[in-house]
């Protein structure tokens, strides 16, 4: 493998938002303290963004405002302050009308890493899609990060888009790129195991691939970067292949991907066992983002040796 | 009862708590410093002078409450409940570097000494109306002291819970709001204005006193006047300086979340006889 490229998708998120600014004049952007996830945007187009200090809820509650007068606004916070604690105007506000406010929370997974629990964002989606209406993309890397950004400026509707911190991370050794609101993506194909990921577990289930490979266990790793709505037409055609499901994600078992594709496979009735790795039945702790992945089994390493079990367990009937 | 007679120098336990922050966060290299020294003077005071409590005994159902609803300041509170011997000093090595430290970014009650978990803002002073309240439920005559940042005054649920503090008479809880004049991204009067702040907290019907919060005297004097109006909760405003005792970073807003490098480290560890850095 070539050297990895890395980038930070709160960087890439930034940039792409500069440009969305320059084709569309209705973005704004409303921020709760910090404006600097915003980039350069708040320093080309001053009169668009706005403050409305350490106040989460008023933010959504301005966004909803803005959204009702025709423009697009766009808030952020690390994910938690959002997903919870603006969680009631999201509902009412956003979420009942399909406002068209785009909400990025930023820090997720285990990327927040030595703030510990109150920062940690593990349940971030399951709060979001307990909601009808918001759309859920969890990016793999910062190329995608940057398409993803673009995209849903282009989505007419709520938009939570969970992103992670400053720090570089690797770029997928993947030459094809393509990123569509909705679309997985098979970015290794194989025969043995179906892994789906999200977020930045896609890298680490790519990892996890490459040790499989030395096992002779030919594994295929599918980018599922849109949580909701979910590809179901990709689903359909590529579980019933598999007896195996695998899917990985920086976040509880629950509420998340693994949870999407646990009511598909069930009320499909398609006869495959599905094992879901993330964050089961706790919350998040204090640690480097590698100390947190590697303790939670979600590093390259750590998926493969579960994948390999899994794929040694019988199937209980 | 304040059992260790160490901490009767006030001075020495502010200073200690500075020393301690920068060691722990240069050490990590992560945390955030500033908050953590603007209220080194006031805790030091508070631990030092005014609060009764039992380290050999933390969970004593009479000892006086604390809680850093400005969770991210931290290093103070972990410097000073060393200093207080709540646990041995060496744990402080751990702030911030090793998986799943009683000593993360935020503080968690699974550290002795630390009264709630913190970290989201806004949320202290609202536990702090339920522990008071139970308080005069079990007829103790215990207090409960909040330390708020002024930036995080901008959460609603401070207003809230204000309103509610007042409507009960909790007069034997205490806000202390450290007002460094900076928030995260900027000062808070370019954010969202929170003057004129000592009216604010008068009209939702506390008692209000606005102190400088780096003198020891100041800060003694009126937390020895507990409650400043019967009948009513106390909010002192403390005027202080982020980053207070580092020049260099002193009222700058990158020093929210910045820490020295070791270079810096090593520049004024005489000057402020700070300790090793030394990794075991
Ligand atoms: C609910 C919530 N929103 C946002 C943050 C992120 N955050 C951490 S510290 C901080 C600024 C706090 O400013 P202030 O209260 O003035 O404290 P200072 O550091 O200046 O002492 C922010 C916005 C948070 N921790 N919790």
């Amino acid at each position: 493998m070539s050297k990895i490229q890395t980038k930070s998708t709160r960087v890439a998120f930034a940039e792409a938002l500069s440009e969305v600014g320059r084709s569309n004049s209705k973005v704004v952007t409303i921020a709760a303290d910090s404006q600097s996830r915003y980039g350069e945007f708040v320093r080309e187009f001053p009169e668009r963004s706005f403050n409305v200090g350490i106040a989460e809820q008023t933010m959504i509650g301005v966004a909803s405002g803005f959204a009702l007068s025709g423009y697009i606004p766009v808030v952020t916070s690390y994910a938690n302050f959002l997903a919870f604690r603006a969680i009631e105007q999201i509902r009412v506000d956003v979420a009942t009308e399909s406002l068209n406010v785009k909400m990025v929370g930023t820090d997720t997974g285990f990327s927040s890493q030595w703030l510990g629990f109150t920062h940690l964002a593990l349940e971030d989606m399951g709060a979001i899609s307990s909601l009808p209406n918001i759309a859920i993309i969890d990016p793999a890397d910062a190329v995608e990060t940057f398409e993803a950004t673009k995209a849903i400026f282009d989505y007419d509707g709520p938009v939570y888009m969970r992103i992670r911190g400053r720090k570089a991370e690797p770029i997928l050794p993947i030459k094809d790129r393509k990123f569509e609101i909705g679309k997985a993506q098979i970015l290794k194909p194989g025969k043995d195991v179906l892994i789906i990921a999200c977020g930045s577990s896609v890298y680490d289930s790519l990892q996890a691939a490459e040790i499989l490979k030395d096992k002779n266990i030919d594994a295929m790793v599918v980018n599922m970067a849109t949580i909701r709505p979910i590809d179901e037409k990709a689903l359909s055609d590529l579980i019933p292949s598999f007896t195996k499901v695998i899917t990985v994600e920086c976040h509880n078992i629950r509420g998340g991907l693994g949870s999407t594709i646990a009511e598909f496979i069930s009320e499909r009735g398609i006869n495959t066992q599905l094992l879901r790795m993330g964050v089961k039945e706790r919350f998040g702790m204090a640690g480097s983002d590698e100390m947190l992945k590697q303790a939670f089994s979600l590093d390259g390493q750590g998926i493969a040796q579960r994948a390999e079990k899994f794929l040694n367990e019988k199937c209980g009937r | 009862m304040n059992i260790d007679i160490k901490l009767n120098n006030v001075e020495k336990i502010a200073e200690q708590i500075r020393k301690d922050s920068i060691w722990m966060s240069t050490r990590a290299g992560t945390g955030h410093l500033g908050p953590a020294l603007s209220i080194a003077d006031i805790m030091a005071v508070l631990y030092g002078r005014i609060m009764k409590y039992n380290p050999k005994d933390p969970s004593w159902p009479d000892r006086d409450r604390f809680i850093l609803s400005k969770g991210h300041g931290c290093l103070a509170l972990y410097s000073v409940l060393a200093q207080c011997g709540y646990f041995d000093r060496a744990l402080l090595g751990e702030f911030c570097s090793k998986l799943d430290t009683m000593l993360p970014g935020h503080p968690e009650r699974k550290l002795p000494g630390v009264e709630a978990n913190t970290g989201s803002l806004g949320h202290g002073i609202a536990i702090g109306i339920g522990m008071a309240m139970a308080g005069r439920l079990a007829n103790k005559d215990y207090r409960v002291f909040v330390i708020t940042g002024d930036g995080e005054l901008q959460e609603g649920s401070n207003w809230e819970a204000a309103m509610a503090a007042a409507h009960h008479k909790l007069d034997n809880l205490v806000v202390i709001v450290d007002r460094n004049k900076l928030q995260l991204g900027d000062f808070t009067e370019n954010i969202s204005q929170l003057e004129p702040l000592a009216k604010k907290w008068d009209s939702f019907g506390w008692a209000v006193k606005v102190i400088d919060g780096h003198n020891i005297k100041e800060i003694t004097d009126v937390l020895s006047s507990i409650p400043l109006t019967r009948g009513k909760p106390s909010a002192i405003i403390a005027s202080t300086i982020k980053s207070k005792g580092l020049k260099f970073a002193e009222n700058k807003v990158e020093w929210h979340y910045k820490v020295l490098t070791e270079q810096q480290y090593k520049e004024i560890k005489d000057e402020l006889s700070l300790e090793e850095l030394a990794y075991e």
